[in-house]
């Protein structure tokens, strides 16, 4: 336990770069962007006055200020929109892990064997099992946790930056949404999806530390390049087959089995390709518990433990290959 | 358990190239041990088969156990140098000693830091930012603060300066060693090992060609400063090797009794490297 322990710790120093300072940079980019637009438009008085403005055939019928129109009931239904949907604006941040996951993942057994300080690590009383899964924990769970920290965050600041400028505009909404309880537990829906998350990666994660852990060189281009072959294969002989009336079912294997050792990383992936359906409430935002609710059911549908098994036996592989992997 | 490495048999292909062919030796408990070998002749092979790095064929056993299927067991024990300056890059001085203070149960943090202090090396000095030296130093550090059973050193002093060289052999010897350790040592720089070392394996082309403890390579090789006038008596008795320093020949012999010897001419031991040099004669040839 302990030994785990200082091994995400080494994984935090050596890729702090991209576990902390790549999200970090990806948010404060943009509070900075929504910050700036606000100050604009609070200094330049672009918020105030006549807001809402309601025109047909491009003659103006109808003029009012949001204070007027949004009062007692629609405040409330506002405030919570506001708080259930917030964490929709850190999207963005979400984006930078899978491309971080993905080359960790693919680094994590390769790059010490091509600096040769696998034998120093390997001078160390560490079994091969413990090393990777600690290089396992961080890419699924370390890393999107540190992810959902940052994002939330940013969420929170962007939101009361928004509340500055609807504030402007002469509507309070900071009472109702502070005191709204899901403001609060939205970063924890997310944290309570990482499970499911870990489940759907598996596969990719698998995949890419089994290439990381085998190849002598070009870990990027086996990564990519075998799946990528394997599709063009499939599809011409699906085409082949097809002269025969029969077929393989080539897109199929691609969208289940291609797209899951190679796609994985991206949170949410199970969302994708219509597979669980997006919840009614979350279509239009990010109701976070709704998400969170149609995340779990989707442990529901088999190919996820298949999947995921899939994973777990590369994992497999790639302790097993390390064991006797020194330099080069 | 009286052997720290025994083997039998053991031999390691790669592909077609047989790196070691067979060999038998056993290295008891608390020895230092000089594997001396020219290039490519197995030294770095052997050991990397002994510390579980590699398959091999034949038996090996380590501290009692097979390093192949107990390898996590048996590094609870052993600790090893395979290799010099290979600490990974990103690496602070700082957090080197706390990894290695955290995962090692037989770490002393404190050794570690006085090792360091005698160094040029900070704190908070990354391993991309040190000089080839420098990063043997914080290896060297880190690993003598281990208080292991078997240490394997394979060149453990390339890149360092004559007086931490010096330093190190010494601290080795001195703060490190003790009757329940046992210390491997491969170097090319055999004359600043020879008087540390407790026994002696030469390796050439993946055989052992003399495996003796350093009491009995003295008994079993003589050097004679042999005048002109009695080269063809010393000759008949065979000499191993034989060169010539100022006008006088040198022969080197092996299991010849010293009184026959000293009426050749002036007897006394010969130095580790002369002792090599004779015994891989041909190597490159």
């Amino acid at each position: 336990m302990n030994t785990m322990k200082w091994l995400l710790r080494r994984e935090f120093w050596e890729h702090k770069g991209g576990f902390v300072w790549a999200p970090l940079i990806a948010a404060a980019i943009m509070v900075v962007l929504v910050a700036g637009v606000v100050g604009y438009g609070v200094g330049a008085d672009k918020f105030q006055g006549d807001s809402v403005t309601v025109r047909v055939n491009g003659e103006e019928v109808h003029r009012t200020q949001m204070s007027v129109l949004a009062t007692g009931h629609t405040r409330t239904e506002m405030a919570n929109v506001a708080a259930n949907n917030y964490m929709a604006v850190g999207a963005p941040i979400f984006i930078v892990l899978p491309v971080v996951a993905f080359f960790y993942c693919l680094a994590a057994l390769y790059d010490d064997r091509r600096d040769r300080s696998i034998l120093f690590w390997k001078s160390l009383p560490i079994s091969d099992t413990t090393t990777v899964l600690s290089k396992l924990l961080t890419a699924l769970v370390l890393a999107p946790a540190i992810t959902i920290g940052i994002a939330s965050a940013a969420a929170f600041v962007i939101l009361l930056l928004a509340g500055i400028a609807v504030s402007a505009q002469g509507v309070n909404l900071f009472a109702p949404v502070l005191s709204n309880i899901n403001l609060y537990l939205s970063p924890v829906y997310l944290l309570a999806m990482i499970p499911v998350y870990v489940l759907w990666a598996l596969p990719t994660a698998g995949w890419l530390l089994l290439v990381s852990s085998w190849a002598k060189s070009k870990v990027f281009l086996w990564a990519v390049g075998v799946p990528l072959i394997v599709a063009v294969l499939l599809k011409w002989l699906d085409y082949m087959l097809a002269l025969y009336g029969t077929t393989i079912n080539a897109d199929w294997i691609i969208n289940n089995v291609l797209e899951t050792m190679l796609l994985g990383l991206v949170p949410g992936a199970w969302f994708m390709d219509g597979g669980t359906a997006l919840p009614v409430r979350a279509q239009y935002g990010a109701d976070m518990l709704s998400l969170l609710g149609a995340s779990w059911g989707s442990l529901a549908r088999p190919e996820a433990w298949v999947g995921a098994a899939g994973g777990v036996a590369m994992i497999v592989a790639a302790i097993r290959l390390r064991r006797w992997r020194d330099e080069g | 358990m009286n052997a720290a490495i025994s083997a039998r048999n053991l031999s390691k292909k790669y592909g077609k190239q047989t790196a070691i062919d067979g060999i038998d030796f056993e290295i008891p408990a608390g020895r230092i041990v000089g594997l001396i070998g020219p290039n490519g002749s197995g030294k770095t092979t052997t050991l990397k088969a002994a510390l579980g790095l590699i398959p091999f064929d034949g038996e090996l056993r380590v501290m009692g156990l097979d390093p192949r299927t107990q390898r996590d067991a048996l590094m609870q024990d052993v600790c090893f140098i395979a290799d010099v300056a290979i600490l990974p890059r990103w690496l602070k001085v700082r957090d080197a000693i706390d990894f290695v203070a955290g995962i090692h149960p037989r770490f002393d943090r404190t050794r570690a830091e006085r090792y360091i202090a005698n160094t040029r090396l900070k704190p908070e000095m990354k391993v991309k930012q040190m000089s080839k030296g420098m990063i043997v130093q914080l290896h060297l550090a880190l690993v003598m603060a281990i208080d292991a059973k078997l240490l394997v050193l394979d060149e453990p002093t390339l890149g360092l300066d004559i007086l931490y060289r010096k330093q190190f052999y010494q601290n080795l010897l001195e703060d490190y060693f003790d009757e329940n350790k046992t210390i491997v040592i491969t170097t090319h720089q055999v004359e600043e090992v020879e008087h540390i070392l407790t026994d002696l394996m030469f390796i050439r082309d993946g055989k052992i060609v003399l495996a003796a403890s350093m009491d009995e390579v003295g008994e079993r090789y003589v050097e004679v400063m042999v005048p002109a006038d009695k080269v063809n008596a010393a000759n008949a008795l065979q000499p191993i090797d034989q060169r010539t320093v100022f006008g006088k020949s040198v022969m080197l012999f092996d299991g010849v009794s010293r009184a026959q010897l000293s009426a050749l001419g002036e007897t006394r031991n010969p130095s580790v490297a002369d002792l090599f040099v004779a015994t891989m004669k041909g190597t490159y040839a």
